[in-house]
């Protein structure tokens, strides 16, 4: 401030600006009055608030939360100046390309390189002698190498590398290294990595799991299933058959590496992890990590795709060091499938039991999953595809084994709804037959076994705001549901699914020691008042840099066209965790809510100092600070700022987010532990064609608990967008491999992603739980959105056909397969006259409306209570809610190995376990 | 493995191309063998056409020559030689978007956005032919692209919404016009 006498009782005349100010000027020179419509009731406007208050409540300005926004990279996006990959081109590059191996399983026992080295316009060759060290994306896996040390493992692995003038040149080079292989005995049916083998995949040194291909293996025991059983009427079994899919993002991997003269690498590389790649290329660089910077490009599309490290990453920088020129290499599609990390290959057998009581007393799950060649995020997957099952639902007890096996196939890794897709399909179609054989309507009996608000799930996850209900209601309604269920014609049918999902993974992959936050964003803003936001979260196309730029633009009150996001390198963006397990919008826009939180207390205080009013009076709305009772009593933004700004220049802050502390104590506790989870449901309607097997889907309702829908535009393309990639799993997508392990479709002819005529019209539903520890409510949209998908569309198939199809993608060959055998079961001879499924409601289903209904009362009362009484999973079967099963009946404890009776007669993963653990090798 | 990315014809010298993209005079050589992509990728500067399969199945690549929608990896840069070829570069009028970018950005069409060049340009030419398409009709523009992230409802909004701006001839802001005032006065 020029002369502070000036501000004394500081009232500003309507629309008139006591004087410009430097930076000052530009469109829409009034600020507009907050609207009461978008304020809370807890801050005095017109927001009804159904859920309670939420702690964000204060930071409301009505600004952009809320809101359906344009991503604020989309004009980039849209304008073709967006840079992918590919799309980073240094001057005097080469061309990296890559030696792959044409074998499933092979030692290597030479590599020629010297007809290649003599090509001209050959610059540099590597070989895994290059480069020893091992790496992976966990840190007790690391069992990659950036090209092959001693085997390789699929084909198409890396066997060596190139760098040359052009293409063309590289390309020959590649055909002119001459390998000399020795062919081992490799194993495709995942059942066999089960099985002791004379050259595992894989030594592991100090750990393994007898001479097995079994990378990680999972045994859980909840609650005493022995003594449930029993008590059952209904009882679901299914063995289920998941073929292998991969995330089919349009843009290829591609990286561009880059060592500076002062000896710095810089790695361009579309990542949706940029830390982990930064900690891998230390390891195989052997150089510290404050010697690299790692730069997201544009991102092309993830789905958990761009997540590992990639050996092709590696190689990039080390083509890159050895020639002393950038190196860019790009894949072709084909390549894209040889690295994968798609969703596993898997193997489920599913057993449900429900009593007399519609309760389910029981759930057994076994999943054995084909890892591929290499561990990736294998042990997570493992646990995923079975804790991620527990809820929404109260179980009375559960009881999972698990195994991942590496089998000599591409990696298998995280894809879109990580672990959970294929066992929640189990899982939801197994409830419809048990609905089914109870004769209750399926809706029905979900809404009479939901966990309430505040509760704890039989594994120990802390449940804390649930829309399941809601959702259920909902797509309910939307759907016509009542009038369409088992009344369809033959042919024609409806289905419903549910999902729940994690929003953030409560344990940081890389944190030793486990002492930093889960995510850090940085402001600064200086007097041009334009606000800078740098932040590590990998926008991935999902839309993350909005999100944290509208949550930092709400809390400063500013339009979206005065943020700009700095997400893109390393060396400037606060470490963060990266795109993976739906993390970023609950922990990012929350460490972005607390550092604006910071900005927000300096401004108050300028504006409080300048109009003389107390802070508590005071309010940020459109670009100004005033008196919440008389508007003309406030600051521009700018004036605020400027005041803040006179003692220490450039106002910066740093906001981060961690996790509350929570969940149990037993091994494996961790895994599927979030600060919240997301919940979903869905109705598909599809048509199916008795003559030819082929489904057509017609319609889905899509419900889906976000918390609180930030930037509704995008939490709607993000529902879509899942039901395209799930209906891609149900119906048409599949790694398809020959019998000798040959994988036949790594192209997008073969590999049948939906194009717009498979796709149907979607209602997307948004239910806002309002999470009271999400940012401004807010939970996961990215992935559980995925999940219901799939049994919807399968019970649905089974309401228009009556057939259970076991095994995905349901093509129309198998599932006429299924039609055929049925028509001889039956001896009908005209599929058309098969019999369609009916459904006359038993007195149970009386007794769960009224159950459901009940509940329904009781939720919506520990909502509002202010006073949270525990709730732990086993209430509904008469266990005190207040205390976890194993705390009240030592029946109920928890075993995480098995005993001998069990090994005498494992399932199928379960069989893992006949496998003695020895920590070091030939002992 | 890996190799059908080459062209299968065997190249003879380098020879000159010339044609015109968006709106500019072109001319370079190249190896008789290239592929329009490679050409307008590597000397054309049109980062913006994408590739995202090579072999005619992902339509990332699309760019229109003589304005109707070609997939650049499947087309020889010689075959073309002397057209007018459209990229995404060339959609927009200086700082005014085309209304199907504008909508586009808008309305969700774009989510990881590398897929979005290749609707854009054939969108641009369906809605140069057709303001005022029918879902039918969008439908059948876009069924050769992919998108992955999307699921295309939105991209059909974006479409429809861009139709609007085009028949009424709402006019399109230059991206360029002055931002918010950090400064504001207030209204009473
Ligand atoms: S790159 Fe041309 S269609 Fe895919
Ligand atoms: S927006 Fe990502 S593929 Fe279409």
């Amino acid at each position: 401030m020029s002369n502070d006498d000036e501000m004394v009782g500081y009232r500003q005349q309507p629309g008139k600006l006591p004087f410009s100010r430097p930076g000052s000027g530009g469109k829409n020179q009034f600020s507009e009055l907050r609207d009461i419509q978008l304020i809370p009731e807890s801050q005095g406007g017109k927001k009804h608030q159904p859920k309670g208050d939420h702690r964000h409540d204060p930071l409301i300005s009505g600004t952009s939360i809320g809101k359906s926004t344009a991503l604020v990279d989309s004009k980039w996006k849209v304008t073709g100046k967006a840079n992918y990959g590919d799309d980073i081109r240094l001057s005097n590059e080469l061309i990296g390309k890559i030696v792959r191996s044409p074998h499933h399983y092979a030692r290597v026992l030479s590599i020629d390189i010297s007809k290649a080295v003599e090509l001209e316009g050959v610059i540099a060759i590597a070989t895994g002698a290059d480069a020893q060290n091992s790496f992976g994306v966990l840190p007790v896996t690391k069992d990659e190498h950036a090209m092959a040390i001693e085997k390789t493992r699929h084909k198409g692995d890396l066997v060596a590398c190139v760098a040359a003038i052009d293409e063309i040149t590289a390309l020959e080079a590649v055909r002119l290294i001459e390998v000399e292989y020795e062919v081992l005995d490799s194993i495709h049916d995942m059942r066999k990595g089960l099985d002791d083998s004379e050259y595992p995949i894989h030594d592991r040194g100090q750990y393994h799991i007898g001479e097995s291909n079994v990378q990680k293996r999972v045994f859980q025991e909840f609650g005493n299933i022995g003594e449930m059983i029993p008590n059952s009427v209904a009882n679901h079994k299914s063995n289920w058959l998941f073929a292998g899919v991969n995330h089919g993002f349009t843009e290829p991997h591609a990286v561009v590496a880059d060592w500076d003269p002062s000896g710095r690498l810089t790695l361009y590389t579309p990542q949706q992890v940029p830390h982990y790649v930064h900690r891998a290329l230390a390891d195989v660089l052997e150089i510290p990590m404050h010697q690299i910077n790692v730069y997201r490009t544009f991102v092309g599309g993830g789905f958990g795709g761009k997540s590992d490290p990639f050996p092709h990453e590696m190689c990039a920088a080390i083509l890159a060091r050895k020639s002393g020129r950038p190196v860019r290499i790009t894949f072709d599609r084909e390549e894209v499938f040889w690295v994968n990390r798609g969703r596993h290959p898997s193997r489920i057998e599913m057993d449900i039991h429900a009593d007399s009581d519609g309760r389910l007393c029981g759930v057994q799950t076994d999943a054995l999953i084909d890892g591929g060649a290499f561990a990736s995020f294998g042990h997570v997957t493992t646990y995923y595809n079975g804790v991620l099952h527990t809820a929404p639902y109260e179980l009375g007890a559960f009881h999972y084994t698990g195994a991942r096996v590496w089998t000599n196939k591409p990696a298998s890794g995280a894809m879109r709804g990580h672990g959970a897709v294929n066992s929640r399909c189990a899982v939801e179609v197994g409830l419809d037959d048990i609905a089914e054989q109870l004769s209750v309507d399926p809706i029905t009996l979900r809404l009479a076994n939901l966990l309430p608000p505040f509760s704890a799930t039989i594994t120990g996850f802390r449940i804390t705001s649930i829309g399941m209900r809601e959702c259920l209601e909902k797509v309910k309604k939307a759907s016509n549901w009542d009038k369409k269920f088992r009344q369809l014609p033959l042919g024609h049918g409806i289905g419903i699914g549910c999902g729940f999902f994690i929003s953030g993974s409560g344990l940081p992959i890389h944190w030793d020691p486990n002492k930093f936050p889960h995510a850090t964003v940085h402001l600064k803003i200086d007097m041009d008042g334009g606000v800078t936001i740098h932040t590590g979260a990998a926008d991935i196309g999902q839309g993350s840099d909005t999100v944290v730029a509208q949550s930092v633009a709400e809390v400063l009150g500013l339009p979206l066209d005065m943020i700009r996001v700095r997400s893109r390198e390393t060396d400037t963006s606060p470490v963060d965790l990266g795109s993976y397990s739906s993390r970023v919008t609950f922990m990012n826009a929350n460490a972005a809510i607390s550092a604006a939180m910071e900005i927000r207390k300096d401004l108050l205080k300028a504006a409080s100092i300048i109009t003389e009013t107390e802070i508590e009076k005071l309010v940020i709305g459109d670009r100004r600070i005033f008196d919440k009772q008389d508007p003309a009593i406030g600051v521009s933004y700018l004036e605020a700022l400027h005041k803040a700004q006179e003692d220490r220049g450039a106002l910066t802050s740093s906001g981060s987010y961690r996790t509350p502390p929570m969940g149990r104590a037993h091994k494996g506790a961790a895994a599927g532990l979030a600060p919240a989870y997301s919940f979903s449901a869905y109705v598909a309607e599809v048509k199916v064609d008795m003559e030819t097997g082929q489904t057509k889907v017609l319609e889905v309702w899509a419900a889906h608990d976000c918390g609180k829908a930030l930037n509704p535009l995008s939490v709607k393309g993000q529902i879509i967008g899942s039901c395209h990639m799930g209906l891609g799993q149900v119906l048409s997508e599949e790694m398809k491999y020959s019998r000798g392990g040959d994988l036949l479709n790594p192209d997008l002819l073969d590999y049948k992603i939906p194009s717009i005529h498979e796709m149907p019209k979607v209602n997307p539903i948004i239910v806002e739980s309002n999470d009271l520890e999400g940012p401004f409510g807010a939970k996961e949209a990215g992935e559980g959105p995925l999940l219901p998908i799939l049994p919807a569309v399968c019970n649905a198939v089974y309401d228009a056909s009556g057939i259970r199809v076991n095994e995905l993608p349901i093509t129309g060959d198998r599932l006429y397969k299924e039609i055929e055998k049925k028509c001889k079961i039956l001896k009908i001879s005209n599929p058309l006259n098969l019999p369609n499924p009916s459904l006359i409601h038993s007195d149970l289903q009386t007794v769960l409306e009224s159950r459901a209904s009940k509940h329904s009362e009781r939720d919506l009362e520990r909502i509002l209570s202010e006073e949270k009484t525990p709730y732990h999973n086993g209430a509904l079967f008469g266990m005190n809610p207040e205390v976890p099963g194993d705390e009240q009946d030592s029946r109920w404890e928890i075993r995480v190995i098995p005993d001998d009776q069990y090994l005498s007669n494992p399932r199928l993963a379960g069989s893992a376990w006949r496998h003695v653990e020895r920590r070091k090798r030939n002992d | 493995m890996s190799r059908f990315r080459l062209p299968m014809i065997p190249a003879s010298d380098e020879v000159s191309w010339t044609s015109k993209i968006n709106n500019v005079d072109f001319s370079t050589t190249i190896a008789s063998n290239s592929i329009l992509l490679d050409v307008l990728r590597n000397k054309g500067g049109s980062l913006g056409t994408k590739r995202g399969c090579d072999l005619g199945t992902c339509g990332c690549c699309t760019v229109l020559v003589d304005g109707i929608p070609k997939l650049s990896c499947l087309t020889m840069a010689k075959e073309v030689e002397g057209s007018k070829i459209t990229t995404v570069e060339g959609l927009s009028l200086g700082h005014h978007l085309h209304p199907i970018q504008e909508t586009f950005a808008e309305y969700g069409g774009s989510q990881c956005g590398f897929c979005t060049p290749g609707f854009l340009v054939v969108i641009s030419a369906l809605l140069d032919e057709n303001p005022n398409p029918n879902d039918h009709e969008i439908k059948t523009a876009i069924e050769g692209n992919l998108c992955r992230c999307t699921g295309y409802q939105q991209i059909i909004d974006s479409v429809k919404a861009a139709s609007e701006i085009m028949l009424n001839n709402v006019k399109i802001e230059d991206s360029t016009s002055p931002k918010s005032d950090p400064h504001p006065g207030f209204n009473n």
